[in-house]
């Protein structure tokens, strides 16, 4: 009865970081994280634990496998786990230990997203117009640091739909008393040549440097470049992902129809009508100019260098999602 | 000076076409060739003389009406264009008969030239093409539609075209025809394109250099499939290419209401946020593979060609109307 309420819980906290409701990759994460120490902390005995915690990993993977940073950080806790288990450590000090690693992983993250914005702050002079796209924590913290600093921006948002999160970061724009331009996503090409720079985010960022990110953002990077207007990323190397080649996506997450069309429009249109609602694209790193992390500054073809930095080698030893799973769950049978 | 009086016929069309209750380059081309048939037609006067005033300022307040439609001064210009040769008349009927037959040739082309179009483009769509098209063009409707109906195999990607979503009407359409039609985000555009064999959009507005003005975010689409080597065709009748732009005018880029992006609400909260909507851009010539007309498909950079042989006329007036002063006439 209990566990299936927890298995529930898994279904929902899934469910919501599945594009849409939660808006951020990195907000995503947190999501995951914050429940996933709630489930720790109610587990009745190690293979109850393992079995949540591992379940809460694979769904929310399966529910945004773009996401780079929720597999970096799922692994780092499913690698901790695996040791542990390994000690046969009792279940009390698993409780200790586990949210222990959890709330390292979050505090991390924001100092990632702190650190990339401070240094992508000083590419940011004063007199800078930004377009930007969709919701992203670290350029808004970007601007927070040039404002700080005493620089005058400007920013132009794309409405960025599906979703239209730009009408959000709109709001906080304006809150935060920056000259805010709200455009739709097909006048990119219109006001790229009046702005100085292009900024983004990132939901990951490929070996080869391609940049993944909300729809739209490829076609902006392109027109920036066909303009001649410096395009940065700001990311984490948290976002780096060690995995896939993602350049090239087979499957490109997609949204429900209801983000696209209220429910009555399909009837006006017609029942044959399809619909495709990418929620993310692929941003070759041609395009790109620098990707800019909380290690410093780099070209999107340098993303090899760093990682073989950070991880000490080339491709990163690093065991799998699922093979790790698979390993928890032999080891509480 | 005239003192006839503006038939309310007429002033019903000028401001149907101002309230955009009347829209679409084709659909506003003909109401002012019709209302310009209903002036002459119900002119009481005799003189033809005040009979060329009177038609004067009917056409100038067709024009002042959407500055931007560049179809809409071609059309009266076309109808309007034996004026020079009316003046030489003295019997008021054959004046009247003059402009009345004008409009109507004009009605008529126009109606043939959207299927000729399709007729036309047709030709260059093949069986089991992926067609991506942008907001609602009836010309780029008519070339998908030629082809199907020919028995080639299409399937058509529909951008659904923010702030308006013309794109929806376009889906509708098409898929009464039977048509596959799949509609998407503006913003999946470049990741789309990869899947697509041919761009088909129609066009507001043609520059003398090839240049296309058409509903914001074709030249992005175009750009995008410049890179992946797609092939853009664009759409259009002749009395899209502008005339004045062969003296050098810009064509204004119309911007619309921000209401139509976001609701009153937002503007109240949100004081500091400015809201741009521009309804059109331009599209270089570099990345228009051809420009479908019913006279045949040229090169966008041959758009001069076209302005030349069917405006000529128009472009003269337009070189008298800016520098040439009337005295030079006879240069």
């Amino acid at each position: 009865m209990y566990h299936n309420k927890i298995m529930k819980l898994i279904d929902d906290v899934a469910l919501k970081i599945g594009y849409g409701e939660i808006m951020g990759s990195t907000e995503s994460v947190e999501f995951m994280l914050d429940n996933m120490k709630y489930i720790i902390s109610v587990a009745n005995n190690v293979k109850d634990l393992a079995q949540y915690v591992t379940t809460l990993v694979s769904k929310s993977i399966k529910a945004r496998p773009t996401s780079a940073m929720l597999i970096n950080s799922s692994r780092q806790i499913l690698i901790k786990l695996d040791e542990l288990l390994d000690k046969e450590t009792p279940l009390d000090k698993l409780k200790r230990e586990l949210p222990k690693l959890i709330d390292d992983i979050s505090v991390k993250a924001k100092m990632a997203i702190d650190q990339a914005a401070r240094i992508a702050s000083h590419r940011i002079v004063d007199g800078d117009h930004i377009m930007t796209i969709s919701y992203s924590r670290s350029v808004l913290r970007t601007l927070d640091y040039a404002i700080m600093d005493g620089k005058k921006i400007k920013v132009t948002i794309l409405e960025s739909r599906p979703g239209g999160e730009g009408i959000i970061v709109a709001k906080i724009l304006d809150k935060k008393g920056i000259p805010t331009t709200l455009i739709v996503d097909s006048a990119a090409r219109f006001f790229v040549k009046n702005v100085t720079k292009v900024l983004m985010g990132a939901e990951a960022v490929a070996a080869n440097g391609a940049v993944i990110n909300k729809v739209g953002s490829s076609i902006l990077a392109l027109n920036a470049h066909e303009a001649r207007v410096r395009v940065f990323v700001v990311a984490g190397i948290n976002k780096f992902s060690l995995e896939t080649v993602f350049g090239e996506l087979v499957d490109i997450p997609t949204a429900k129809e209801e983000t696209l069309l209220p429910p009555d429009k399909r009837k006006e249109i017609g029942d044959n009508l399809k619909v495709f609602i990418p929620l993310v694209d692929v941003t070759p790193p041609e395009y790109i100019d620098a990707i800019i992390t909380d290690k410093g500054v780099i070209a999107p073809q340098a993303v090899p260098f760093l990682l073989k930095e950070v991880y000490g080698a080339l491709p990163p030893k690093l065991p799998e999602i699922k093979d790790l799973i698979a390993k928890i769950l032999s080891k509480v049978q | 000076m005239t003192t006839h009086t503006v038939p309310l016929e007429v002033i019903k069309i000028a401001e149907d076409i101002k309230n955009m209750k009347i829209r679409g380059a084709g659909r506003i081309a003909r109401a002012a060739a019709k209302a310009l048939k209903i002036a002459a037609e119900e002119y009481k006067g005799q003189e033809v003389k005040e009979f060329i005033e009177y038609m004067k300022s009917i056409a100038q307040l067709l024009v002042s009406t959407r500055p931007t439609a560049v179809s809409l001064p071609n059309a009266v210009a076309y109808v309007t264009s034996k004026l020079d040769k009316i003046s030489k008349l003295t019997d008021i009927s054959e004046a009247k008969r003059l402009i009345i037959n004008k409009a109507e040739e004009f009605i008529e082309y126009s109606l043939k030239a959207t299927d000729k179009i399709g007729e036309i483009g047709s030709r260059r769509i093949e069986d089991g093409d992926v067609i991506l098209t942008h907001c609602n063009s009836s010309a780029a409707i008519s070339v998908i539609v030629h082809a199907f109906k020919q028995g080639k195999k299409v399937k058509v990607y529909a951008t659904e075209t923010r702030p308006k979503f013309q794109g929806h009407i376009t889906a509708r359409t098409l898929l009464k025809e039977g048509i596959n039609v799949t509609l998407i985000p503006d913003s999946a555009v470049r990741l789309v394109m990869k899947y697509v064999d041919k761009v088909v959009v129609g066009a507001d507005t043609i520059a003398a250099n090839g240049a296309v003005i058409n509903k914001v975010g074709t030249s992005q689409i175009a750009l995008a499939a410049h890179e992946a080597r797609v092939r853009v065709f664009v759409a259009a009748e002749t009395y899209k290419f502008s005339p004045a732009t062969v003296v050098g005018e810009l064509v204004t880029i119309e911007e619309r209401s921000p209401l139509e992006v976001v609701d009153e609400r937002f503007f109240k909260e949100n004081k500091g946020v400015t809201v741009r909507n521009p309804a059109f851009d331009v599209t270089p010539p570099e990345y228009i593979d051809a420009i479908i007309t019913e006279i045949g498909v040229i090169p966008p950079q041959a758009a001069i060609l076209i302005l030349k042989d069917m405006f000529g006329w128009a472009i003269k007036d337009y070189y008298h109307y800016i520098t040439i002063g009337s005295e030079m006439e006879e240069y």
